[in-house]
């Protein structure tokens, strides 16, 4: 969430695409207007087949984003995923404040599936800087639609205001002609249009029809931001009322006529087939109407799921194969060592491709030159995580019909509908528009729910049942144990301290697998490449605000035993935690204030520094703590933010309580500060959980985690007090779904250690 | 033999076995979707509902053992418009997600009723369900919204 305007910073920032530049000045025909806020009625406004929302009766459609009703309600498409992000709200707001809506009467429709809706910004930051224009046209050629990456706002940042600005020329010039008076001569104000000196007045609504048929302008003014009404504001939360009453629709609340209900179990070992069902009285039970097999799972139907489950009780599934693994964490972690150490994988693990993210200076070369007292090393590692979304993961499926006629209908929480189409009409055998996907609200996602697996399988069901709808559920012990987890990673991290106590080289070294290979080969075998290089390895780890001498961040990747998937932050997720650790251990070794030497080595960088400051002085840093008390910070830039995090910490023997967390965050502009705040403490108790509890272990091949038993997650009375302060400035939109996870855990690490001089380079932290 | 209980004030008979969870029959044999599965072990609270006013948590307890007691949801305590919790709950902007929130504002209808100036130890030992989105500091923040609320026989 935040500002448009682009302008110098400090940060790294990727130069405008090619086709954002086209969108933004139309090839020069308005190079002039852009100054003071023109954007062109663009293709992502519109596209060449003119696609409109359905409408139901008096509904008008102004355009692929945005319906109004003769009484005056507005209704904004929204085709990205609300998972507790608030990017209903957030989307509705883009639209309301160009056309100065009535916010009371602004109301959400999750969008149809259609490319204008592709979200090209989060495809865009999946590639290398070179290749970023060509995958913005490719973006837009294939049209996904997708929330993740923290992109949904950055995305419909233009888009969505400029359709609304389009439709807002239009209504005043439908006013206008009505009324004989200059659109020019017209204001809106909360939904209402007004001629001052002839006292007249009608609703945006009244003139929507007569609007609507006017042809699209070619340009339409923004509203600079001197004068926003709504953005920058807290309205409150479209969703809440809904979700507060229990009356919010999740994917497991779709109850279709004729529901049957499946329920799954999978083979325990990881890369395992399965070769024999062994039911414990020989047969299913009598409840049990289907049976559905897969390569590794057997689902089974019934009229309840509590029947479904009930019968999978009773039966083992036996299996195994050249492909099931043996692997136990221990020996992961070996192996994670020998990578390092330069050698092989192993057989599991593969011939690493060895790779160089980022580099300047010869650091390797610094590093060998250095005597042995000037050198530091230090190996971190992060385990496997969960993502562990409170609703299981679940999807409701229909087929019904044969041949071209054959309609299907998926009923899940996604996070990429477009993908689901797909897959639905492959595994169906049906035309892809007569798959219908219907998207309510996903209790939590968190990159889970970019996994297409249960939806899959439910479709798998919903073959066998003669055109009655099914609805899979995956127990919470399945949803632990058969996850694309976030990968356990290692690092081994090494630094030069010159005699002047400058950092003179940097060097990170880590191994781990490519999560996005992982997902896209889940999705689609064919595209399971090791190419291009998976940047979200790297992510928080090769561009570093930091001025060192020499720079070095390289990446061996290696096959797993297990899925992976993108967790909240991704790469941030771990790199954080071995860049800003090891900054720490730097700054002790030199006997220097942690946050005074992130100042020292944020040269050029004006808004790292601003917000180092921010978080500082909102925590009083250098104030005195209790005994037994420690205070650490950490800084990391992600999803074009930056964000700080000070930390108090508590230590009594070996229980870690975390009392405090102040951040402070730049994303450009907070366009809810509210929103903001709530996301970034949301998602620093994401990132504490993992710090103080979350891992996930393999013992040959096996999880051996099952539910919140033991993949516990932080509690009401765990959990700390949050203090968020907003810097805005004049960046670009910057995320804010995931930044406040990655710098959580590095600085309770530091707080850490500044209460018990422990320097604890693995999570979950354990005092021994 | 169906099993009779009250549900949100009004009599029901659903037709399932005693042994089946609560949970499920309010899912399956009701049209009442708004109490959540969660884990199925008692361990995150999801499920939370009332049973002649006291927090259960519906997915371990069976539908036998509910027969002629009072089952609250949370589409019961709303029905003549939001309740002093939910209303603390929409002032405060709880929910994110909002799967979990359903068995939170039970927990918190229950904790109110027994003690109804809750202080933070108290909401630490009442409140003990598991919320992913970390929704925490707003939640307490509006249980104690709604102590007040409550007290002010809003």
């Amino acid at each position: 969430m935040t500002s448009s305007n682009t302008g110098s910073t400090a940060t790294p920032v990727r130069k405008t695409s090619k086709a954002r530049r086209a969108f933004l000045i139309g090839g020069g025909l308005v190079g002039g207007a852009l100054a003071v806020g023109f954007t062109l009625a663009s293709k992502r406004i519109t596209n060449a087949q003119g696609f409109k929302p359905p409408v139901q009766s008096g509904e008008v459609a102004f355009n692929a984003w945005l319906k109004l009703t003769p009484e005056n309600t507005l209704l904004v498409q929204v085709p990205r995923q609300e998972m507790g992000q608030g990017i209903y709200t957030t989307l509705a707001m883009l639209v309301a404040e160009e056309l100065d809506a009535d916010w009371s009467k602004v109301r959400v429709e999750q969008a149809a599936i259609n490319p204008v809706y592709a979200n090209v910004t989060a495809l865009g930051d999946s590639a290398p800087a070179a290749m970023q224009d060509a995958m913005i046209t490719t973006a837009r050629l294939i049209g996904v639609q997708m929330t993740g990456g923290s992109t949904s706002t950055r995305d419909a940042w233009e888009p969505m205001r400029a359709a609304a600005a389009s439709a807002r020329t239009l209504l005043l010039a439908a006013a206008g002609v009505k009324w004989n008076v200059k659109p020019a001569d017209l204001r809106i104000e909360n939904g209402v249009i007004r001629h001052a000196v002839s006292g007249q007045q009608g609703t945006l609504g009244e003139f929507a029809q007569a609007a609507a048929a006017l042809p699209l302008p070619a340009v339409a003014r923004l509203k600079p931001r001197s004068e926003w009404r709504l953005l920058g504001t807290s309205p409150a939360r479209l969703d809440v009322p809904e979700k507060a009453m229990g009356r919010a629709q999740f994917g497991i609340d779709v109850r279709p006529d004729g529901l049957l209900y499946a329920a799954i179990k999978h083979l325990p070992v990881a890369g395992g087939e399965l070769q024999e069902l062994r039911w414990k009285r020989g047969t299913p039970p009598k409840a049990v109407l289907h049976q559905v097999r897969g390569p590794n799972w057997l689902a089974v139907i019934a009229a309840s799921y509590w029947s479904a489950q009930q019968a999978l009780a009773d039966v083992e599934l036996v299996g195994g194969g050249p492909g099931a693994s043996v692997m136990s964490s221990e020996q992961l972690a070996a192996r994670y060592r020998d990578v390092l150490d330069g050698k092989d994988g192993g057989p599991e693990l593969g011939k690493p491709i060895r790779r160089t993210f980022g580099e300047h200076g010869n650091a390797p070369k610094a590093i060998a030159a250095a005597p042995a007292k000037q050198r530091f090393d230090a190996d971190y590692s992060v385990p496997f995580l969960a993502h562990a979304t409170m609703e299981p993961l679940n999807c409701t499926a229909r087929i019904a019909g044969d041949g071209k006629e054959r309609k299907v209908d998926v009923w899940a929480g996604n996070q990429a509908p477009t993908i689901v189409q797909w897959l639905a009409a492959g595994v169906a055998d049906a035309a892809v528009d007569n798959v219908t996907v219907h998207t309510p609200y996903l209790g939590g996602g968190f990159g889970r729910r970019f996994d297409l697996e249960v939806i899959r399988q439910a479709l798998e069901c919903a073959k066998v049942t003669g055109g009655k709808p099914v609805q899979l559920i995956w127990s919470r012990e399945d949803d632990i144990r058969h996850d694309a987890y976030r990968p356990a990673v290692a690092a081994r991290m090494t630094a030069v301290l010159d005699d002047a106590g400058q950092v003179a080289a940097w060097q990170q070294q880590m191994v781990g697998p490519s999560v996005s290979k992982s997902v896209i080969g889940r999705m689609n075998p064919m595209f399971a490449g090791d190419y291009p290089p998976d940047l979200t390895n790297a992510e928080g780890a090769m561009h570093l605000p930091y001025t060192f001498a020499n720079f070095r961040c390289d990446h061996a990747q290696v096959n797993l035993p297990v899925a992976t998937g993108y967790w909240r932050s991704v790469g941030n997720s771990y790199n954080a935690f071995f860049v800003e650790s090891f900054v720490d251990e730097l700054a002790v070794a030199l006997k220097k204030d942690p946050y005074l030497f992130r100042l020292e080595l944020l040269k050029a960088q004006p808004r790292f520094v601003k917000v180092l400051d921010a978080a500082a002085s909102a925590a009083q840093w250098t104030s005195a703590l209790p005994k037994g008390w420690g205070r650490g910070i950490a800084l990391a830039e992600s999803f074009k933010s930056i964000v700080c995090q000070v930390v108090d910490v508590e230590v009594v023997g070996k229980d870690i309580k975390v009392r405090r967390v102040v951040s402070a965050v730049d994303c450009g502009t907070a366009l809810h500060p509210d929103n903001v705040k709530a996301q970034i403490a949301s998602a620093a108790i994401f990132g504490l959980t993992a710090a103080l509890k979350g891992k996930i272990t393999l013992s040959e091949g096996v999880v051996q985690q099952s539910n919140f038993n033991d993949y516990p997650l932080l509690k009401m009375a765990e959990c700390p007090t949050f203090e968020t302060v907003i810097v805005n400035s004049d960046a670009p939109l910057g995320g804010i779904g995931e930044v406040g996870t990655p710098p959580v855990a590095p600085a309770l690490g530091n707080a850490i250690f500044a209460a018990t001089g422990k320097r604890l380079r693995g999570l979950p932290f354990v005092l021994a | 033999m169906p099993v009779q209980f009250t549900l949100n004030q009004k009599p029901v008979a659903l037709d399932a076995p005693p042994e089946k969870p609560l949970l499920w029959a309010l899912r399956e044999d009701t049209p009442l979707t708004g109490t959540k599965f969660g884990c199925g072990i008692a361990a995150c609270g999801a499920c939370t509902v009332l049973v002649d006013g006291q927090p259960v948590r519906s997915c371990v307890t069976k539908v036998g053992d509910v027969a002629g007691k009072q089952v609250t949801t949370i589409e019961g305590i709303g029905e003549k418009g939001p309740s002093a919790v939910q209303r603390a709950w929409i002032e405060q902007q709880v929910p994110q997600c909002g799967y979990c929130q359903s068995g939170f504002i039970m927990a918190t209808t229950a904790l109110l009723e027994k003690t109804p100036n809750p202080t933070d130890a108290d909401i630490d030992a009442a409140i003990t369900n598991l919320c992913r989105c970390g929704t925490y500091p707003a939640m307490r923040a509006a249980i104690k919204r709604a102590a007040e609320l409550k007290k002010a026989g809003a």
